[in-house]
């Protein structure tokens, strides 16, 4: 059993699995409170598993977990109470209207009557449903629909928020309202443990990523884990063929490859901050006329291809 | 139990929104007993063009006129009904609130809030089984009171309207009633359309089709102790329904296990 809370979400070696094979393998992850962490991985990876033992739907296998201040396994009831779920499918009463559907969840988070109405109407007007709030929600399109489950997923105000897919088959439009909402999750201090396809919108949002397949690959903030697999890097676009300037960049100790591409070079070295004055002198001293300089990108995509590609 | 009661809240809020269905539902008993005291009533006002069937009439139809004889038989069948009809209306009530909900894929979402299972599956069982026997006890009230009303003679009362069937109404048919929608939650795990549960769960009408032709026969006569002994026998099966219901409806089940 654990016995420090001082984490929105930590676990511990936390496992699954179903009639012996492993769904999830010796998960251990600390999440800090006000964050968004981005659990990124391929289908059947495990994910939703994983979502669904930290919000106390299905127990764990082995290992332990804290999430919300609440043991796992302890009392359950209490946790499921403290964190809020956007689950793969929005999962709404169709005959039922927006406010109807809300009403009932804000009751069965133990809100009172009262209280549960004044925390539908904010969140409608929050997702802008507030128009359509007596309208079926079997005739709201999915932006709407998946609006209305984040809406449902916060009317109890709790600290640690999952979103699985949140923003999965939606227009760019409906999609950028999602993630801007999660950034005003984020701002009012809450914790979201955020499952997605989309790496644009988890480089965007996250503040730490865990690569995740079935074991947690890597975990790191999207900066740290692409330094920690391509290392940091320059970028020199030079006037004319590149490749006449790179055995002078080689005999350079501090740099740890070097490939050239028309007139550009690319070079990997540690500290580029402290290092690319002597690598420009260098280049400068050889002759070379530098058009610009600039830090080496690497996307998360690059990453994640990288992780998950190797042990796919 | 406060949610349960929100959960049946909203099972009769969504039923209210289907016009048809409620309709489909809970006519019936009015409807059978409507008919049932009209005929009770017209064959009680025939007195020629009468012949008796051809089977073998109880021995409780001794010495009986053929009026009585008509009446009787009309009422002994309808009576049978009603322990009937508390098997279908629940079962179609419930397999729309579990089946249903398992197919639109709404029951994570409420499995993830501090509901404790015990009170979603208590809530939907009374969602189901309340209307059902509101409305067949009350069909059954305007039924006997038909009966008494229009019967002929006293004896046709007496026939009709036994302690047996008396006590196989307020006993046996609760727990038929409970078995059905325990046996829609066993089906829940394995179908995935609320019809395809109604029509496995409709079994349950075997055993009672048995009581009606036995006591038409004159095989069975449903005495207070045989529907009593009867209702024991159903307690049972319901409290192994109930038990195999509640190991299917739990939030790892549920998630994991039903396809």
């Amino acid at each position: 059993m654990l016995l420090r809370v001082a984490h929105a979400i930590e676990t511990h070696g936390l496992t699954r699995r179903f009639d012996g094979r492993v769904a999830v393998e010796g998960l251990s992850l600390t999440i800090e409170a006000g964050t968004v962490f981005g659990f990124l991985g391929p289908n059947g990876a495990g994910k939703t598993t994983t979502v669904r033992m930290l919000a106390a739907l299905i127990a764990p296998t082995d290992g332990d977990a804290i999430v919300a201040g609440h043991v796992l396994g302890v009392d359950d009831t209490a946790l499921r109470g403290s964190v809020g779920i956007l689950t793969e499918q929005p999962g709404l009463y169709d005959r039922l209207s927006a406010r109807q559907n809300l009403r009932y969840f804000a009751r069965l988070y133990d809100l009172e009557p009262s209280r549960a109405d004044a925390q539908v109407e904010r969140y409608l007007h929050l997702l802008e449903l507030w128009d359509r709030r007596d309208e079926p929600v079997g005739t709201f399109s999915k932006g709407m629909r998946q609006k209305l489950a984040i809406a449902r997923a916060l009317l109890h105000e709790p600290s640690v928020v999952f979103l699985d897919e949140p923003t999965a088959a939606l227009d760019p439009e409906a999609a950028r309202t999602v993630r801007d909402f999660v950034k005003g999750l984020k701002a009012e201090g809450r914790t979201i443990f955020l499952t997605t396809h989309n790496l644009p919108e988890a480089d965007e949002l996250c503040d730490g990523i865990g690569i995740f397949q079935r074991r947690l690959l890597r975990v790191g903030s999207p900066r740290e884990l692409r330094a920690s697999l391509f290392g940091a890097g320059t970028v020199v676009n030079v006037v004319g063929d590149a490749a006449r300037y790179v055995p002078v960049v080689r005999t350079l100790g501090f740099v740890r490859e070097v490939r050239a591409d028309d007139n550009t070079l690319t070079v990997q070295l540690d500290d580029p901050d402290s290092r690319n004055p002597e690598l420009i002198d260098a280049l400068q001293g050889a002759g070379a006329r530098i058009r610009y300089v600039e830090p080496l990108q690497h996307s998360l995509e690059d990453v994640y291809m990288r992780l998950v590609g190797g042990h796919a | 139990m406060k949610k349960a009661l929100i959960v049946l809240e909203k099972e009769w809020l969504e039923l209210r929104l289907q016009p048809t269905l409620l309709l489909a539902t809970l006519i019936l008993p009015p409807l059978i007993t409507a008919f049932a005291v009209a005929g009770f009533f017209v064959v009680g006002k025939i007195s020629s063009g009468v012949s008796l069937p051809a089977t073998p009439l109880p021995p409780e139809f001794a010495g009986l006129s053929l009026l009585e004889i008509g009446q009787a038989i009309i009422g002994k069948q309808f009576s049978t009904l009603f322990l009937l009809l508390p098997i279908f209306i629940p079962s179609v009530l419930a397999s729309y609130a579990i089946v249903g909900e398992k197919r639109e894929r709404t029951l994570e979402p409420v499995l993830a809030t501090p509901i404790r299972t015990w009170e979603l599956l208590l809530g939907k069982i009374l969602a189901a089984l309340i209307p059902a026997l509101g409305i067949t006890l009350l069909s059954a009230t305007v039924f006997v009171a038909g009966v008494l009303t229009f019967a002929v003679t006293d004896r046709v009362r007496e026939i009709v309207v036994t302690p047996g069937w008396i006590v196989a109404v307020l006993v046996d048919t609760p727990l038929l009633a409970l078995i059905g929608v325990a046996l829609i939650v066993v089906l829940s795990s394995r179908v995935n359309d609320p019809r395809t549960a109604q029509q496995i769960s409709a079994v349950l009408v075997v055993p009672v089709l048995g009581l009606l032709f036995g006591q038409l026969a004159g095989v069975i006569v449903l005495g207070p102790a045989l529907a009593l002994g009867i209702g024991v026998i159903l307690a049972i099966i319901a409290a192994g329904a109930l038990w195999a219901a509640t190991r299917l409806f739990q939030r790892e089940v549920i998630l994991t296990r039903w396809r």
